[in-house]
């Protein structure tokens, strides 16, 4: 079995998963569930970071401004009696637009140069959200406390990851995923034969932004408190790229693995007191190991260890 | 302008401890092409480093740059050799496996940190902290003097090592061209390993420096690294001048918003970031970039 | 044969319902603390008051209950000072370890973050890290012991006005006020403000900014500060700032007769970092270790015994919000969360080691309590001067030059 679907059952299995997942509410303990709402949004962040990073190849630690803005849309509307679900076409909407206006300028730089850009403007944008007062500077700002639903927010964050799996899916088999991989390969032959790049990397930008920014606008429901220094956060754009890079970047299963172990390291180191002292450590030596040894991550050493199993049969013929 | 001495000499002597930040960072980008996040620990380990001896054998933070130089040049060469040359080079340029691998890297020196000096605040206080000397009718602070000084003889040595020793001539053809440079019998291998090496004695430098100026914790660092990338890249990623160049140019933007703008000073790293993106777009060869087209626009009329 | 095992068989399963019966009978207190990251510093002291305050019942045999004394098992959690992680901790200890109190964290974001959990599961919430007024008053649940940092600067405009009235300063008064870019910060101005509009002709503000934690360089902000020439400098920042700040602050020869770092200045690490350049700064904290109460004698000895070290003031408040919590359970005689938090609504801590001697909760949850300002002495010598009743030494102003 591979970690494609083309097959029938493993659709099937797909929509039964989901179904179990959407059911959680009603079949777990709320700390189940909670954890599971970590995991879904970990996935939409993933899959949808690697729709830019993975096909395209453009690497932007720089996601948690969509993320920031998705939220802040939210809450702020929120304050003003707008029922929080309606804000959430037009935090994807702000996202996108964001990310146009930051693509155009960014998006004529290559590799590294693009990535250092990015870091610059996630910054800005957080400095400039503690330092202006609508936006409650540092001190952040609170959702009217009747918005609270978990289970609906619950259900809304699951279907938003199966969007999010789904939308990448489809993409990578279109003709915009075709360009998007021309243009990480190369992106003078792709222009060469006649793909504009930029118009391609701002479109992959703008679909995943518009999905980070719902699901920034989510994250403000349901923890009902934002502020710069969560949702603005360095640390949190790091963790958007490594995610799908440990599960294996460019791959459709690979942000999805890659987002439930980062989930689940989360949440279990943390709560385990002889572990919590080496967090950093373990998480650290594990990106460094993955670094060093499956680039392509869990998904690539899966491929290795599959095609060295096949070759063994061989190998003990020829012995 | 009755401020404009001050501001000047403000801004040289910041421009003096924001460049010692950024000359490790840029030895290995440029040799390299690695974005080596785990700079910022490196710092921190350099501070704490200078606190131990301090401490310990109350050695004087500056004297103990003579040790802590060496050795972080030696963790260099050991770090590279053992861990950043297994990554599998995909391409010639840089790529997210390095930049990944070194943030891993930069976590375990946390932890490291945490566990032999724990999260206390600490810091180091000798006889000249706190004094102060009068440079041009302003008042400042000789730590920062001090660092000043270093920084420029670092530019100067570093200068003097990339024109006059072979190793420093091999490390500028690999920075330009890899390929040709082993075609010339270079072992880029070998300049790569040196050159993590150096740049990583440069952090290390950097951060026994700025401990006799500022409070640490194993957190300590992260705010400069952001500062250190903009400065490299205003300074063209190529030339150490262009590093002192965009380290002054930076600071002269942050104190001149300062003095002579009712900007708020909330609102200064934004500057610092916004300056970054610019650069990038506008002259991504940097200052070192700009001032060559310039020459080529004036020597062509 | 069958006897014998049959023997064993009973004895487990009595050990076993013995242990778990004795497990059942234990009171589960939930902890979320920054024990790593940016807070983690006073988070870390936050957690060994903790550990110290039930460590203490639990030796003297348990929490009395009802008549039975029954053993607290304290789950401290870390949330590496990430807010998100912080309330999805408070949620795990509510929603899994059925906790029957939850022990808040260190710092107003933090805090802000977690206090919107405990609403959900109608789980009492208490918080000895947060003083930001923003967060009490919106659940029954939540409770904290810090007073507003409103509070905090209104204090010190009392101790300045003082000194006005006795002569030692002369009005008018212009101050600098330079505040960290946080909710602690902005509560800080805020008190200010109040004061200055409601006692109006003394004081007036000469130049207002805030800047970036952990900034690198403040000369900028200095040089402003040196151009409005104020005459009395009042800051609010953290410890690493307040370091480098009061660092520059000295090498550019700066001088106002009063200076303040808000809470900050007596603190130990502060006096290794910058040697004489803390004297004669005058501080106001939550608590003291120089205030005159007989309880806080007892506790001073009581925490050098145990660690070896003079407490400072986040030990201190650490330590009595475990205490009130414990107080409030036992007044209320089991741990079902209406009555604990019936108790601690209307608790009064009359032995309190806070400024006041008394630590009750106001209607919003939050204790209201006096501060007191310290102004450190030549020779590390710190004195309380304010409030009058409390005084160890006489305020120095203006300061010497």
């Amino acid at each position: 079995m591979t970690l494609r679907i083309h097959s029938r059952r493993d659709t099937a299995i797909a929509v039964a998963a989901l179904l179990v997942l959407l059911a959680a509410p009603k079949i777990f303990p709320r700390g189940v569930v909670n954890d599971l709402w970590s995991v879904a949004f970990a996935i939409v962040l993933a899959a949808s970071w690697n729709i830019l990073g993975g096909f395209a190849g453009q690497v932007s630690i720089g996601y948690s401004a969509f993320l920031g803005i998705g939220a802040y849309t939210t809450a702020l509307l929120s304050l003003k009696g707008i029922s929080p679900w309606l804000t959430l076409p037009l935090a994807a909407f702000l996202g996108a637009a964001f990310s146009v206006l930051i693509g155009l300028p960014t998006f004529r730089l290559r590799g590294p140069y693009f990535t250092i850009a990015t870091i610059g403007v996630s910054e800005a944008v957080r400095v400039l959200a503690s330092g202006v007062s609508f936006t409650g500077g540092s001190s952040g700002l609170r959702m009217p406390a009747d918005s609270y639903d978990f289970v609906s927010n619950y259900v809304a964050i699951v279907l938003l990851a199966a969007a999010a799996v789904g939308i990448s899916w489809v993409i990578r088999g279109s003709s915009l995923g075709q360009a998007l991989a021309a243009v990480r390969q190369d992106i003078d032959a792709a222009e060469a034969v006649g793909i504009d790049s930029t118009r391609v990397k701002l479109r992959a930008h703008a679909i995943s932004a518009a999905m980070v920014s719902i699901a920034g606008g989510l994250f403000a429901m349901n923890f009902q408190y934002i502020a710069p220094g969560s949702v603005f956060d360095f640390r949190l754009s790091l963790s958007i790229v490594l995610m799908p890079i440990v599960g294996g970047v460019g791959t459709i299963a690979g942000p999805i693995l890659g987002a439930i172990i980062f989930s689940y390291m989360q949440i279990k180191l943390l709560s385990s007191p002889a572990l919590r002292d080496s967090y950093l450590f373990i998480y650290g030596g594990l990106l460094m190991l993955i670094m060093i040894f499956e680039p392509k991550g869990l998904v690539g050493l899966w491929m290795r260890l599959r095609r060295s199993v096949r070759r063994a049969p061989a190998a003990e013929i020829a012995a | 302008m009755s401020s404009l001495l001050p501001v000047l000499v403000n801004s040289l002597l910041a421009a003096g401890l924001y460049a010692t930040m950024a000359y490790g960072l840029a030895m290995i980008y440029g040799v390299m092409r690695i974005i080596n996040l785990a700079h910022a620990g490196v710092m921190m380990l350099g501070a704490y480093a200078t606190f131990t001896l301090f401490t310990r054998f109350h050695m004087d933070p500056f004297l103990s740059l003579l040790v802590v130089v060496p050795l972080f040049y030696f963790l260099g060469v050991l770090v590279y050799r053992a861990i950043v040359r297994r990554l599998p080079r995909a391409s010639a340029g840089p790529s997210m496996e390095s930049l990944l691998l070194l943030f891993g890297l930069w976590l375990v020196l946390q932890n490291l940190a945490y566990f032999i000096w724990t999260g206390e605040t600490q810091s180091i206080l000798t006889g000249y902290t706190m004094k102060s000397i009068e440079v041009l009718g302003v008042r400042v602070g000789l730590p920062l003097v001090f660092v000043f000084a270093a920084s420029a003889a670092s530019l100067l040595f570093l200068n003097l090592f990339l024109r006059r020793t072979y190793a420093g001539r091999a490390i500028r053809a690999v920075t330009q061209n890899r390929d040709a440079a082993w075609l010339s019998g270079i072992d880029a291998e070998r300049v790569s390993a040196a050159a993590f090496g150096i740049g990583t004695a440069f952090a290390g430098a950097a951060g026994t420096l700025m401990s006799t100026m500022y409070a640490f914790t194993p957190d300590f660092g992260r705010s400069f690294l952001l500062k250190a990338f903009c400065i490299i890249v205003l300074g063209g990623m190529e030339s150490f001048t262009g590093v002192a160049a965009g380290a002054l140019v930076l600071a002269l933007l942050e104190n001149a918003v300062s003095a002579w703008t009712p900007i708020p000073t909330t609102f200064q790293d934004a500057i610092s970031f916004t300056l970054l993106v610019l650069a990038l777009v506008l002259f991504p060869k940097g200052l070192p970039g700009l001032a060559a087209g310039l020459s080529r626009k004036v020597t062509a009329r | 044969m069958i006897r014998n095992s049959l023997r064993a068989i009973i004895g487990i399963g009595c050990l076993l319902a013995g242990v778990s019966f004795a497990h059942a009978q234990e009171i589960k207190i939930g902890a979320v603390l920054p024990i790593t990251g940016k807070e983690s510093k006073i988070g870390g002291a936050y957690k060994q008051a903790t550990e110290l305050a039930i460590k203490e019942v639990n030796d003297a045999g348990g929490l009395d209950l009802g008549g039975q004394k029954r053993k607290i098992n304290l789950i401290l959690l870390d949330d590496t000072s990430d807010g998100a992680k912080s309330a999805q901790l408070v949620e795990q200890l509510c929603a899994q370890e059925k906790v029957d109190a939850v022990i808040g964290g260190y710092g107003s974001q933090l805090v802000q973050a977690q206090s919107v959990v405990p609403e959900r599961y109608g789980i009492p919430y208490i918080s000895g890290g947060a003083g930001a007024r923003g967060i009490y008053g919106r659940s029954k649940w939540v409770f904290g012991t810090l007073s507003p940092v409103d509070v905090l600067s209104q204090t010190q405009m009392d101790f300045l006005s003082s000194l006005v009235a006795a002569g030692k300063l002369r009005k008018p008064l212009k101050i600098a006020l330079i505040t960290e870019n946080t909710e602690h910060g902005k509560d800080y101005v805020q008190g200010i403000h109040d004061y200055l509009k409601a006692h109006p002709g003394t004081f007036s503000i000469a130049v207002e900014e805030s800047f970036e934690l952990y900034a690198p360089d403040f000369k900028p902000l200095l040089t402003r500060v040196q151009n409005a020439k104020a005459d009395l400098f009042m800051a609010d920042a953290h410890l690493e700032d307040f370091i480098s700040m009061q660092r520059t602050y000295t090498q550019m020869g700066l001088t106002h007769q009063m200076l303040t770092y808000g809470a900050r200045g007596s603190d130990a690490a502060a006096r290794k970092a910058l040697g004489p350049a803390t004297d004669y700064i005058f501080a106001s904290g939550w608590w003291s270790d120089l205030l005159p109460y007989p309880q806080v004698k007892a506790f001073n000895a009581k925490w050098k015994t145990a660690t070896g070290a003079e407490p400072q003031w986040y030990h201190a408040t650490a330590y009595e919000t475990v205490r009130v919590l414990l107080t409030a359970i036992r007044k209320a005689g089991s741990v079902k969360p209406d009555a604990v938090r019936s108790a601690l609504a209307s608790v009064e801590l009359k032995d309190s080691i806070l400024p006041g001697g008394v630590l009750k909760f106001t209607s919003t949850g939050q204790a209201v309590l006096p501060f007191v300002v310290t102004q450190n002495k030549p020779g590390d010598k710190v004195d309380i001067v304010w409030p009058r009743e409390a005084k160890t030494g006489d305020p120095v102003a203006p300061i010497p030059r």
